[in-house]
């Protein structure tokens, strides 16, 4: 079982056996690109998360 | 009389029917009976508007007691399927029954407070994934697609059916059928135009925008639907210049730069050629050419999926817990249930990428004004081929085409598409500007200094 079916598992993924090698297979490629984004070390980034609390009284 | 008053650029409908030497029931008479003889072919709408006429002759009336509301005043446009509309169902390109509510998205709102008719909607890709729309065609060989996912947009456009489309881009969906179908798209920053009303994919990656026939038309759209909006929480508190503004500007002294990594690595010859001379028309036209590269591109596919496959399994979650997503087309299904590959870490490093691209283009734009190059990497491709030469390589048509498109969405940055040739076989090629969030007047300037500069939009397709 490799890394992406152990995932699938682990998350409770339920997918009947068609539907499954589907998704892996079509995640293959997307996968390897977001490892190509995991070797990257940006530990001191701030992500680009939109959050910004308003007071009460600038609340639309 | 013009015998098709529908093909003209805005600006010129606009002047005539303030004038009253044309009527909104002309215009809208002649682009139903394009849609009925040419969309036989093209199958670009999904739906038209039963009381068109009546809304034409409404702002005819309106006009003639001098009430003109401004450029987009009885001119047809069409919208996205995925923009609701209180007047015709909602289906967001999918056969799945979702039951959208029957109300204005704040856009079309926005064109019919400019006076726009809304005359149909166009035919999207699923849920704006993928890039293709079937089973719409390309005008200019119907043997091909028209891209996606706003595809019947493109191809209501480049047909001549009406002059401004409306269509939204989380990775290109605009300016990719734009590029294919040889018209104008134009994606504004994010936050300019309200999403509000229109069916999400990626909440941090949609932007509505128009596309159409010319740099003018879009500049007219965006006039009109931009402005912030409390209902969408990504809108931004900017002021709204006139854009039409930005028209007829010299482009002497612009910098624009040349991102030579990523955009430039690996495009058909035709494509590739096509955009050098452009490059070439800037030069010559006194602008200073500035080239750089920004190595962090290298990263941005992993990133914008998992950005967009984890919000738009969020966003289908419900679908996914009741069973929904079996109605769906098998390649969006599989997107969709594929979203929870993607984990929570994955999804926030793409964010922090997100964050050095947005701060690397900070830099680069205080030495360069515009960024040019290729809108796509290649031509319209046959319909169901799913691998296409492009450069050295055999590549996937998805992958290939969204390529130099996405860099805009994960940024943010304003970004259009206008046509800047034809490769051997006769299909458009586009060529795709960004510039500083929000500075949409110099976009806009470079774009429309372009195409005063060339004859493309004057080259129609024989349908």
């Amino acid at each position: 079982m490799n890394e992406l079916e152990s995932l699938v598992d682990a998350l409770g993924i339920e997918l009947d056996a068609g539907r499954r090698a589907a998704v892996l297979a079509a995640f293959q490629p997307i996968a390897q690109e977001i490892a190509k984004l995991r070797s990257l070390d940006l530990t001191d980034v701030h992500p680009a998360v939109v959050f910004s609390p308003l007071p009460t009284d600038r609340q639309g | 009389m013009h015998d098709n008053p529908i093909t003209r650029p805005v600006a010129e409908l606009s002047a005539d029917l303030r004038a009253g030497k044309l009527k909104s029931v002309e215009l809208v008479e002649n682009a139903a009976e394009r849609i009925k003889t040419i969309d036989r072919k093209l199958e670009s709408f999904v739906c038209i508007v039963d009381d068109a006429r009546a809304q034409a002759a409404a702002a005819d009336r309106e006009i003639a007691n001098g009430r003109w509301r401004g450029p987009l005043h009885g001119v047809p446009v069409a919208v996205k399927d995925n923009y609701l509309t209180a007047d015709m169902p909602t289906t967001a390109g999918t056969a799945a029954d979702m039951n959208f509510t029957k109300e204005d998205s704040a856009a079309v709102a926005k064109l019919r407070a400019a006076g726009a008719i809304i005359v149909g909607k166009t035919r999207m890709h699923e849920f704006a994934w993928g890039n293709v729309t079937p089973p719409s065609k390309n005008p200019w060989d119907t043997s091909r697609v028209p891209g996606g996912s706003s595809g019947g947009s493109g191809a209501a456009v480049a047909a001549q059916m009406v002059p401004i489309a409306m269509g939204s881009d989380t990775g290109g969906s605009i300016r990719i059928p734009a590029s294919l179908c040889g018209t104008v798209g134009l994606k504004p920053t994010f936050g300019r135009v309200s999403r509000a009303g229109i069916v999400p994919h990626s909440w941090s990656l949609d932007h509505a925008g128009p596309l159409s026939y010319t740099v003018a038309d879009s500049v007219h759209a965006l006039n009109a639907i931009s402005g912030y909006d409390p209902d969408d929480p990504g809108s931004a508190h900017a002021d709204v210049p006139d854009f039409t503004a930005a028209l007829g500007q010299p482009i002497a002294g612009l910098r624009v730069g040349i991102c030579r990594n990523h955009f430039f690595e690996s495009n058909q010859p035709d494509v590739g050629a096509a955009i050098d001379a452009a490059i070439g028309f800037y030069r010559d036209a006194g602008a200073r050419l500035v080239e750089f590269e920004l190595p962090i591109l290298a990263y941005g596919l992993g990133a914008i999926f998992a950005i967009e496959l984890s919000s738009s399994t969020a966003y289908h979650s419900r679908n996914l817990a009741n069973g929904a997503v079996k109605g769906f087309t098998d390649d969006v299904r599989t997107l969709v249930e594929m979203g929870r590959l993607v984990t929570g870490p994955d999804y926030l490093k793409a964010e922090q990428l997100r964050r050095v691209l947005i701060d690397d283009l900070a830099k680069m734009f205080t030495d360069v004004d515009v960024i040019v190059g290729p809108t796509c990497p290649l031509t319209a491709w046959p319909i169901g081929e799913w691998t296409v030469r492009v450069g050295a390589q055999d590549e996937s048509v998805l992958a290939a085409s969204w390529r130099l498109t996405y860099p805009w969405n994960l940024a943010g940055l304003p970004s259009i598409s206008l046509p800047c040739g034809f490769d051997r076989a006769g299909l458009p090629i586009g060529l795709q500007l960004a510039s500083r969030p929000f500075d949409e007047m110099t976009l806009i300037r470079a774009a429309d200094a372009y195409e005063r500069g060339h004859d493309w939009k004057d080259m129609h397709p024989k349908i």
